[in-house]
């Protein structure tokens, strides 16, 4: 298979990964608590314009996101203002329970500074090597486009596949012949 | 219930030496980190709590966060008072301490026991707020001892860079008869938040001061439900034993307005005796004494004539308690309603030899050999022995209910 088609079978595969988030296990650092991560991920708060995931104490952010079963990571859409809206984005796969103290002990899976047009809603095509088989994703936001205070995000989607893995719903009880 | 790792920075500088918390102002915060344990594992029994000391030779983490109580009561022993309280440093070990847990689902919590004086300033200590805040770190403030000029602004400073929708609390406790662990009880360091879930914290808050958490009570109706109940059923016991208390204390009053007669009096102290009674044998007794005190009283409103059933009741009661008290209650009455049968029955009563010899040896310094005291008996005698014969048969009688 030749490069140029392996990239288009990634391509066409690539699902919004929103159904295989594990909700009960995300979890924020530093985001106000009147505008939160739901604003940014949830299917329809997204969408909106009027909520943004804020940053609370100064402009960082530490997001955790795991799945409910391992993905491939394709590329991800993180929408904002111009002003406010990220800047630069590091993303490490499968580290658990990082804290804003240990972002710099190892290096990030893959890094993305983000120009206006990716606030608008282009793409980030990731290292695609680097993210065969997360488990669950780690996004520190380490500053935005202005350098103010707060950092506000509109939205981030998550674009990639899903590895082969046993679909417990379709598990059917063998018929006694 | 909320899952929690807690470390507790303890203040054993020089300051802690003063007295002015019962035992002593490090004693004081022994016993209120004690309970501190007990009720943070009991809320949750996979919660942990570590300790770490401020002040002496610098910040000393004595027990990592653990769940083992133990551990914890064995390391406040031998710790030495010295030095002067690092509040910074403090606080960011007890991060540190907090970020290497072992269980990584738990929520983080600090809580200091500022007693000395802050020797930083409110910047450094706003900065160390909003690196709490960042990590998402509670911070529990118990403000006490020394009070200088602005300590106690910058510890509300403080306060006010880390708290996140009022997880943080600050506590200012004066010195006072009160225990400092005493006055922590009731407050939300305890409680948790208002959830008002812990048994523990509830019953405590009840013993002390009065919970403030949201329920009444300070139990969650939900997680502990009959301990809800007993309390609720135990509150309307009291509240209706202490109307029919007061409804009977304001009949008394309005009988003694009314009444102005000795007998009326007497009544009523055999009644207010028999209400201080009541008081001290608590509420099973009450309600027979209320019983039988409304019957006397009721009865004595009636007719003087029925007075004397009423003696006798009134006999029976006392004789129960007392018989000394029967005499003199008898003899009072007696003489109030000027019976000339129940006075024939008092003068008979001194003129019987034998009763009044027994009474007699019973006082102390009193012999009834005693010529002088014979000399008196006789004369006694003398003057009751014409109505002798007429209450001969009520004197048996009268010997009897004594």
């Amino acid at each position: 298979m030749s490069a140029a088609e392996s990239a288009n079978a990634i391509q066409r595969n690539q699902v919004d990964l929103l159904d295989f988030i594990d909700w009960s296990g995300v979890e924020c650092l530093n985001q106000s608590s009147s505008h939160s991560l739901s604003n940014a991920l949830k299917q329809g708060y997204r969408e909106d314009e009027g909520l943004n995931l804020e940053s609370d104490a100064d402009e960082q952010l530490l997001i955790y996101i795991p799945f409910t079963q391992v993905i491939k990571l394709h590329s991800i859409v993180v929408m904002g203002s111009e002003e406010d809206g990220p800047k630069t984005v590091k993303l490490f796969a499968n580290r658990e329970h990082m804290g804003f103290s240990n972002v710099s002990d190892f290096p990030p899976s893959d890094t993305a500074v983000l120009s206006p047009d990716n606030l608008k809603g282009k793409p980030v095509v990731l290292k695609y090597v680097k993210f065969q088989n997360v488990r669950s994703l780690t996004i520190f936001i380490e500053d935005n486009q202005s350098g103010s205070e707060i950092t506000k995000v509109q939205k981030i989607a998550l674009y990639g596949s899903t590895v082969e893995t046993t679909d417990m719903k379709g598990l059917k009880k063998i018929e006694d012949h | 219930m909320v899952l929690e790792a807690t470390m507790i920075c303890i203040d054993n500088s020089e300051w802690m030496r003063n007295g002015d918390y019962a035992p002593s102002r490090f004693q004081a915060q022994a016993d209120a980190v004690n309970l501190i344990c007990g009720a943070k594992t009991q809320s949750n029994p996979e919660n942990t709590v570590g300790v770490l000391t401020m002040a002496g030779k610098g910040v000393r983490v004595l027990v990592t966060p653990t769940s083992d109580l133990g551990k914890i009561l064995a390391c406040m022993h031998g710790l030495e008072i010295g030095g002067e309280m690092n509040l910074a440093a403090g606080i960011q070990v007890a991060q540190l301490a907090l970020k290497h847990r072992q269980n990584k689902k738990q929520q983080q919590r600090i809580i200091v026991f500022a007693g000395s004086p802050v020797m930083h300033d409110k910047k450094a200590l706003e900065m160390i707020g909003k690196k709490l805040k960042k990590n998402s770190v509670a911070l529990d403030i118990v403000n006490f001892g020394e009070d200088d000029g602005g300590k106690t602004e910058k510890l509300e400073a403080l306060l006010a860079a880390v708290n996140n929708n009022d997880t943080s609390h600050i506590v200012h406790v004066p010195a006072g008869p009160n225990a400092l662990s005493d006055v922590l009880i009731s407050t939300p360091i305890f409680t948790g938040d208002g959830e008002g879930g812990s048994g523990f914290a509830a019953s405590a808050a009840a013993a002390a001061a009065g919970g403030v958490s949201g329920f009444e009570f300070g139990v969650d109706p939900n997680l502990d439900p009959e301990l809800a109940l007993a309390l609720r059923v135990s509150m309307e016991e009291e509240r209706a034993r202490q109307e029919a208390a007061a409804k009977q204390a304001a009949e008394e009053a309005s009988k003694e307005e009314k009444g102005g007669e000795e007998q009326d009096a007497t009544m009523t102290e055999r009644a207010s005796e028999g209400a201080s009674e009541a008081d001290n044998k608590k509420i099973e007794i009450a309600d027979d004494d209320d019983t039988s005190l409304q019957q006397a009283l009721a009865m004595s409103m009636d007719e003087p004539t029925s007075s004397q059933d009423l003696q006798d009741t009134e006999m029976s009661d006392a004789a129960a308690e007392d018989p000394e008290l029967a005499l003199a209650l008898q003899l009072s009455v007696q003489d109030s309603t000027k019976d000339s049968s129940s006075q024939a029955d008092v003068s008979k009563l001194l003129a019987d030899q034998s009763f009044v010899s027994s009474i007699l040896a019973s006082l102390p310094g009193v012999d009834p050999n005693d010529p002088s005291v014979k000399e008196v008996l006789a004369s006694m005698q003398n003057q009751s022995e014409p109505q002798q014969k007429q209450d001969e048969d009520k004197a048996p009688k009268k010997e009897e209910e004594k």
